[in-house]
Order: structure tokens, then C-alpha cells, then sequence
């Protein structure tokens, strides 16, 4: 078939320009560079180990002929076993050992990799002829679970990783700004940190001090203040802390009320200072009431003359108060948190609730109450662990999750907002 | 243990510890547990009774210097730290301040002294100022691991009655009968969940039952043969911990012949079908005091059934094997267990009497593991079995094993199985956790009824 369009012109090459196939070469070679180097630095974390326990099977073998056998016991997967085989194969090797078939060697030697609590434990089962086996071992610190990439996930519900630490955080608020500052609340400390690029930099740790101990399962709240930068809320313990540089935080024993609300709707209730949760007295009053029942938390829907305040009350229902009436929820299957944030979304106000699970994974979902019936609002949105607090920001149009992680251990603190029509 | 097993087994606890993750920890609410032990006393230093039961029950009450982590490492709990001087003999410990027995008085380095000299009277503690100095008779490189033992939990001891330094308050105390303790509000770790806890002593496997299911218990034990049963029929079963049952002889074999007829006792013996058969799969074949997951070396150790090498050892002397074997006339199962061992003892061409009113030749026991850290684990189990456990010289793994083989080899014990101690719980008992060794954290444990 002949071609009828205008014949291919090729450019001539750059002179200056290398050959593609000189680039490709060159990155190639730059990959296999970093390969190397990393398999280097990988084979580099056995090589004591491996020197140490061949230099021990040739303490009782002697130079000669050996039959190995490498089996593997422990958790590592078998490209680590793989290459613990080579490395302890080439030391032998190195010492005088030569690897022939069982039948032909004057030693067996089985090599298990094994461990336990805390260490690998390398065995060299040692057998010449048909006495007893002798026995090496070698032991290395086997590390914790390695900590797993937390990656933002996009959903109706937005949760983007604020931060992460080994110690229980309580509450996290953010100064969003330029820079944008935070700070940490957990049970010793106030972390202040501050955005630089993408990483937060600690600038600031404000000691928490307190002289009773915290009760189990201790919670506490950051709020962000217009006259001061902060106030702290902690189960018999309230902090401030100052305007301006130099930051500092003063913490006084004190039974004043948590601000429950956020800048939309204000509502403060007292915690009960040995407990984790709130006693039921709030103020200011709920129209007629002063008091609910006993609650973990709350959230609050705005209604054009009234907010109707939720309350997840300690015995698992949700009651429902408007000033006149405490109504309890049909069972919803909520858990012990719930929380407010203002969107651009349906009504403009989710309540967002930790849902009750057998499941090792709690997951938030956001609901919108039209009337007194909660309407699913948002897909669940999955954590990898128990949640351990859910705090609306003071602005109101986010909340904050602490969920304490299944797999690093660690607590992570997650900014949650509401994404629409996603 | 196979890896499977293994992580079927630390799926389900984790499981358990995070199930109605949703919902927060609920206070209030009594707790209540029944044990078929009935310890006359429960002062640590003065224990009689060793078993899952009492040591989780002195937990509750008494505090030590030092809390071991699920890896068996020290941690601090009264002591907030602590430094060995060279050679590992004498050890400095610093207290934690401001703390109190549940009467309020504080524990300070006298009385935390008076209380470790009760539980072990070989050590010289010397307080000073905030904290104390431990010397030990010989080098104790394990010194704070075995500070975590429940016997060296601290307590006020008066004439009248002992202080408890933990989480819970001896409100009242009916000696093998019930225990009754309440939460303390100023406990230095945070007031546990339930109000308060009931103990019920002395309690048949059968009774416990019909407690749990009448709701009249919201913890019992399940004895290992039931343990599976129970499942099937829908009780919500909690793994805690293991225990090694062992054939322990009353003394050294006293020629080679006897040693060889013990070796030929141990290869006889066929652990797999006892395992599967009498203990409905509720444990593991051992060849070895120490569990797999604790050592890393276990699977050295055989322990499958060679009734060939069983035979050809018991030819090999002609020495007349005749032993008495003992076990826990209480426990029908341990019965049942001496009965299986004699027919696999008889097979192998050695004879083993089932006798319990004489002290008996060698004894079927079944003995806790008492701590996650495994050199402290093996001391005690010699202690316990009454064997002499070669100096163990470091606290390296090598040196374990070496003291571990060396052990073994003396013929003193004929390890068995590695049972799974099982536990049934309420329906509403929420954040049950246990360690492997079996520790509990009732301080966690939270009810979770809902308001009628």
C-alpha cells in the first residue's frame, strides 16, 4: 500500500543533544546505581548477624563440606530470607566451607530463622555424624510494625491527616493563616507547631500541670480564643494561655464549664473531673432546661428560631432538646461521639457521628436532621483503628478526629470537613 | 504453635479489645467473677494458691515497682526507674511520689521496703530518700522483670488487715469464700471503669456456668475440654494466657538406666492425641517448659509420639520401671489426662500406678506461666517444680537456651503441652484484654448494659 501524504521529515539531532539511546542508558544505569545501593544498605542491616553465626558454624564444623539448609520460622518474607541465605552462604564460603549434596557432606547444618518476643533468633542445628546435634545461635532486636503511610482519603467526607504521635492526643486545633500554626493537645502537653512547606515544625511544648491523676480514658479540649490565643479543658483542670510571644500556658485547678459549641452556637456543660463525661448541667439554659442526661457529646442543628441540641448520653440513646421538650431518638446505632460542621452542602449543617461496630474499623458518616429524624448524609468515611475523640473546630465548619491506629499504634489526629457532590 | 493459629489467636484478642470500638468506655457497674479457687489469704507474699485466678487477683490490689509490656520488656510502674551497678547484684530503684495505700498513707521507701522484704527475705533493701537499693544474693540481671511478679505486689501490712497499693481497695474479704474490692478514685493511673468487683471462691466448673448463663457472673473460668464446646454454643470464650502441663518427677534419676526409662517415658507419651482428644484442641505438643512464641527455640525440641525410640530405649536397660504417678484428685480432667499418660506409658513397656495418697513418683501439674519475660518464666517453673535450674548467665537468648536444654536433660521434667487457659465472658462485658501470659486488665474492662 502506497502512502499518499507528504513524506516523514526528520529534524536533524541536536548536536549538543545525547542520543535517546544514550539517555536511556544513562537512566538505567542512574536506576540500577540506586538499586544497588539500596539492596547494599539492605544486605547491610544482616551482615553482622550473618558473619557472627557462620563464623559460629565454622567453630564447630571446621572448614570442609557441608549440606545447608535454610528454613525460615519467623515473620520475615522470604526475599529477607532469601537474601540472610546468601549472605550467611557467602561467609561460610569465605571461612572454608564447600556446599555439596547431604549425602556427600561430612556436616548438615539447618539453619532456622525463628523469633520471639523481642529479638529474630538465628539457630544453627549442627550435625556430624549420628551424635547429638550441636547448637549456635545468634539473636538481633527484631523491630516493632513497621509504621504504615496514612494517605488522605477523599470522600463525601474529606479526612485529611493532620498529624501523628505516640502519645494519646486529646484535641488539635489549627490556626489556619500564613504560616498556618497548630497545636497538639495530649495529656502532658500543648505542642505548638508551625507549617513550614509541607511539614509541621515544632516550635513550642507548654506543659500541662496538674496534681490529681487523669482519669481513664482522658479527654480534654482545645478552644481558640479572640482575647487570648488558646484555652485548654481538661477533666478538674482549665489552662490559658497568654496573647502573644512569648507563649505561655497557666494551668489552675478549676470545675468551670467546657465550651461545647462553636462560634455559630454557644452551649458550655460541666465534666465530671474523675469521669469521661459531661455531668448533664449546662449553661446557659436550654430554654426550660438547665439539665440533660449524662452525656459523652454533643452537636447542634440551628433551626430559624431555636437550635436543637443533640446529646449522645451514656447509655447509648440520642436525646434530642429544643428548650421544651427531651426527646430520645429512634436508635440511630450511633457511638459515643457526634459533632457539628457547617458546609456548603444540603442544609448547611451535618452532624457527624461515630457509628457503633464490632468491626476493628470506626467510621464516621454525617447525618442532616431535617426534623427529628436523622437522614444519612454523607458514605461512611473508614478509620484504621478506634476513634478516640471528635471535637468540632471553634470556626465550626470542621471537626477533629483522634483515632488511635490499629496497626502504627500511634494516634492520628484528622481534620474532617464536608466535600460536596463527590 | 502454628503461624496461623498464632495469628487467629492475636486477631481474636485484638478483636475483643476493640469490639464496640464506637461506643466510649462506660464507669460504673460491679463486676463480677467466680474461680474455682479458694486462697485463704490474699496477701501476695503469702500465697498458697498459684494459679491464672489468684495472680490476676492480686493484680487488681497490689501494684509492683516495675509492669512488664507485651514484649516481656520492664516498664515503669511504682519505680519510675531504675539502674543496675556493675555486676548486676545490687540494683538502685526510684520511687514514684506522691502516691497512697488505699488508707491513705503514703507509699514511701519504708513501707515499699517492708513490704519486698516480706515477699522475699534473702534480699537487703536499704530505702534512700525517694527510692531504694536492692542487693541480691547473686547477680540478678532479671531483677526488675521479676519485680513485675504479682508476689511482689506492694501492701500495707498491719495486724488487722493489709492496704492495697492498686487500682481497687479490699472493701471486704471472706476468706475462700468472696472478695470483694472498689475502684479507687485517686489511683495514680485513673479510676478504673466499674465501680467495684465481686469474687466468688470455690466455685465448681459447673456452677460457674450456670452462673454465667443465668447472668449471675459476668466472668468465669471454662476448663479446657469445655472450652470448645462453649463456643459452639455461643458463649463469647476470651484466650487468656497458657499453662505447661508436665510430668514432674519427685527427685534426680539416680542411675542411667532411670534416665533412660524417663527418656523412654517421654518419647511414649502421645501429647498430639491427648491434645486433640481430652483438651478438645486447647493447647500445643511440648518439648520444651517455654512456649515457641516466647523462646524462638522450642521446635528444637521434639515432642511427637516415637513409641519405637520409646521401646528401643526402654530395651536398652533392664531396669524394672514401676512409678507412682500423683495428680489433682480435684480436677477430673487431670485424672482423665494420668489415665492416657499410664496406657501410653504401658505401650511403651513401662508401668505407671495412678496413685494420689502417698507423695508419688513423679506428679501430672499443671503450672502457670508467670511472666512474658522468659528468664524469670523458667526460674520460676523451677522454682515451682522443685528442679535446680543451672545459673543462667546473661539474659541473652543463648544463655536461656542453654540453661532451658540443660534443664531438660537433668530428666526432672517431662514438659507435655502448652494449654490455653480459656475464660467465658458476660454479654456485657466490653474491653476484655489479657496478655499471653494471662495478665488481665480489669482496670479496662468496662459494662456495657444498656439503661433499662
Amino acid at each position: 500500500m502506497s502512502r499518499t501524504g507528504p513524506k516523514a521529515i526528520y529534524n536533524p539531532r541536536i548536536p549538543l543533544m545525547p542520543p535517546l539511546r544514550s539517555r536511556l542508558q544513562r537512566m538505567a544505569y542512574a536506576t540500577l546505581c540506586v538499586l544497588v545501593f539500596l539492596s547494599a544498605l539492605h544486605a547491610q542491616k544482616w551482615s553482622g548477624a550473618q558473619a557472627q553465626l557462620a563464623a559460629k558454624i565454622i567453630t564447630l564444623t571446621g572448614p570442609g563440606t557441608m549440606a545447608l539448609e535454610l528454613i525460615n520460622k519467623s515473620s520475615l518474607p522470604r526475599n529477607e530470607s532469601d537474601e540472610i541465605r546468601r549472605g550467611i552462604l557467602t561467609e561460610l564460603a569465605s571461612a572454608g566451607a564447600q556446599f555439596v549434596a547431604a549425602e556427600r557432606a561430612a556436616t548438615a547444618v539447618k539453619i532456622y530463622l525463628s523469633e520471639d518476643l523481642t529479638n529474630y533468633l538465628w539457630i544453627a542445628e549442627v550435625r556430624q555424624g549420628a551424635g547429638e546435634p550441636a547448637i549456635a545461635m545468634v539473636s538481633l532486636p527484631r523491630p516493632d510494625a513497621p509504621l504504615s503511610e496514612h494517605d488522605a482519603i477523599t470522600t463525601t467526607i474529606h479526612k485529611g491527616l493532620l498529624w501523628s504521635q505516640d502519645n494519646r492526643i486529646l484535641d488539635v486545633a489549627v490556626i489556619d493563616g500564613n504560616p498556618s500554626n497548630m497545636l497538639v493537645l495530649d495529656d502532658s502537653n500543648v505542642g505548638v507547631y508551625r507549617l513550614q512547606g509541607v511539614r509541621w515544625q515544632q516550635e513550642q511544648l507548654l506543659p500541662v500541670t496538674h496534681s490529681k491523676p487523669w482519669p481513664r480514658d482522658v479527654r480534654g479540649r482545645l478552644v481558640l480564643r479572640k482575647d487570648h490565643l488558646f484555652d485548654v479543658h481538661l477533666p478538674g483542670v482549665y489552662c490559658k494561655s497568654t496573647a502573644g510571644a512569648p507563649l505561655t500556658m497557666s494551668c489552675y485547678v478549676s470545675d468551670d464549664p467546657w465550651p461545647l459549641g462553636t462560634d455559630q452556637a454557644v452551649l458550655s456543660a460541666f465534666f465530671a473531673p474523675s469521669r469521661n463525661f459531661f455531668t448533664g448541667a449546662v449553661a446557659p439554659p436550654l430554654g426550660a432546661q438547665n439539665s440533660v442526661p449524662a452525656f459523652y457529646s454533643a452537636a447542634f442543628v440551628p433551626r430559624e428560631k431555636y437550635t436543637l441540641w443533640l446529646f449522645a448520653a451514656i447509655y447509648g440513646q440520642v436525646h434530642l432538646v429544643d428548650g421544651m421538650r427531651d426527646q430520645v431518638a429512634a436508635k440511630l446505632g450511633w457511638g459515643s461521639d457526634i459533632a457539628t460542621v457547617h458546609s456548603t452542602c444540603g442544609s448547611g449543617w451535618q452532624v457527624l457521628a461515630n457509628t457503633s461496630s464490632n468491626a476493628a474499623i470506626d467510621t464516621v458518616q454525617a447525618f442532616e436532621f431535617p426534623d427529628r429524624e436523622a437522614i444519612t448524609a454523607s458514605q461512611a468515611a473508614d478509620f484504621n483503628g478506634a476513634m478516640t475523640a471528635l471535637w468540632p473546630e471553634t470556626s465550626g465548619t470542621s471537626a477533629i478526629a483522634i483515632v488511635h491506629n490499629s496497626e502504627s499504634g500511634k494516634y492520628d489526629a484528622f481534620r474532617l470537613t464536608i466535600d460536596c457532590g463527590r | 504453635m502454628t503461624r496461623s493459629a498464632l495469628l487467629s489467636i492475636v486477631a481474636a484478642s485484638l478483636l475483643a479489645s476493640v469490639a464496640f470500638a464506637a461506643v466510649r468506655p462506660r464507669y460504673g457497674g460491679i463486676l463480677r467473677l467466680t474461680t474455682g479457687v479458694a486462697p485463704v489469704s490474699v496477701d501476695p507474699a503469702n500465697s498458697t494458691i498459684d494459679t491464672l485466678a489468684t495472680r490476676n487477683i492480686y493484680r487488681l490490689m497490689f501494684d509492683t515497682l516495675v509492669v512488664l509490656d507485651t514484649r516481656g520488656k520492664p516498664q515503669p510502674a511504682l519505680a519510675t526507674s531504675w539502674q543496675a551497678e556493675p555486676g548486676d547484684q545490687r540494683w538502685h530503684f526510684q520511687l514514684r511520689p506522691g502516691l497512697t495505700f488505699q488508707d491513705g498513707t503514703a507509699i514511701g521507701a519504708d513501707a515499699v521496703a517492708a513490704s519486698l522484704r516480706a515477699a522475699n527475705a534473702s534480699w537487703k533493701i536499704f530505702p534512700t530518700g525517694n527510692g531504694m537499693d536492692i542487693e541480691c544474693q547473686s547477680p540478678e540481671p532479671s531483677l526488675p522483670a521479676q519485680l513485675a511478679l504479682p508476689a511482689y505486689g506492694i501492701a500495707k501490712r498491719t495486724a488487722a488487715k493489709l492496704a492495697a497499693s492498686g487500682a481497687f481497695a479490699i472493701t471486704r474479704w471472706d476468706p475462700g469464700k468472696k472478695l470483694t474490692l472498689t475502684a479507687r478514685d485517686d489511683y495514680w493511673r485513673g479510676r478504673a471503669f466499674v465501680d467495684s468487683i465481686e469474687i466468688e471462691m470455690g466455685k465448681s466448673s459447673r456452677d460457674q456456668m450456670i452462673a454465667l448463663d443465668l447472668n449471675q457472673a459476668d466472668v468465669v473460668e471454662i476448663p479446657a475440654d469445655q472450652a470448645r464446646r462453649a463456643t459452639a454454643e455461643g458463649r463469647h470464650i476470651a484466650n487468656a494466657g497458657v499453662d505447661l502441663l508436665a510430668l514432674v518427677f519427685s527427685r534426680d534419676a539416680r542411675s542411667a538406666d532411670e534416665s533412660k526409662l524417663r527418656d523412654a517415658l517421654a518419647m511414649g507419651i502421645d501429647r498430639s492425641a491427648i491434645n486433640n482428644g481430652l483438651l478438645q484442641a486447647q493447647g500445643e505438643p511440648a518439648g520444651t517448659l517455654l512456649p515457641n512464641w516466647m523462646t524462638g527455640y522450642a521446635f528444637l525440641f521434639p515432642a511427637g509420639l516415637n513409641l519405637a525410640g520409646a521401646r528401643r530405649m526402654r530395651a536398652e536397660t533392664l531396669a524394672v520401671s514401676s512409678w507412682s504417678l500423683g495428680y489433682d484428685s480435684a480436677d477430673p480432667l487431670s485424672r482423665i489426662i494420668a489415665e492416657r499418660i499410664a496406657l501410653n506409658a504401658h505401650d511403651a513397656g513401662l508401668t505407671l500406678q495412678l496413685a494420689n495418697s502417698a507423695p508419688p513418683d513423679l506428679r501430672l501439674q499443671r503450672l502457670p506461666l508467670d511472666s512474658l519475660e522468659p528468664h524469670v518464666a523458667i526460674t520460676r517453673l523451677a522454682a515451682k517444680t522443685g528442679t535446680l535450674l543451672p545459673k543462667l548467665g546473661d539474659d541473652s537468648p543463648s544463655s536461656l537456651y542453654a540453661a532451658e536444654a540443660a534443664l531438660l536433660q537433668s530428666k526432672r521434667i517431662i514438659p507435655l503441652l502448652h494449654v490455653r487457659n480459656s475464660l467465658g465472658l458476660g454479654a456485657d462485658v466490653r474491653n476484655w484484654m489479657s496478655d499471653r501470659d494471662g495478665t488481665w486488665h480489669l482496670e479496662d474492662v468496662w459494662l456495657g448494659a444498656e439503661k433499662p
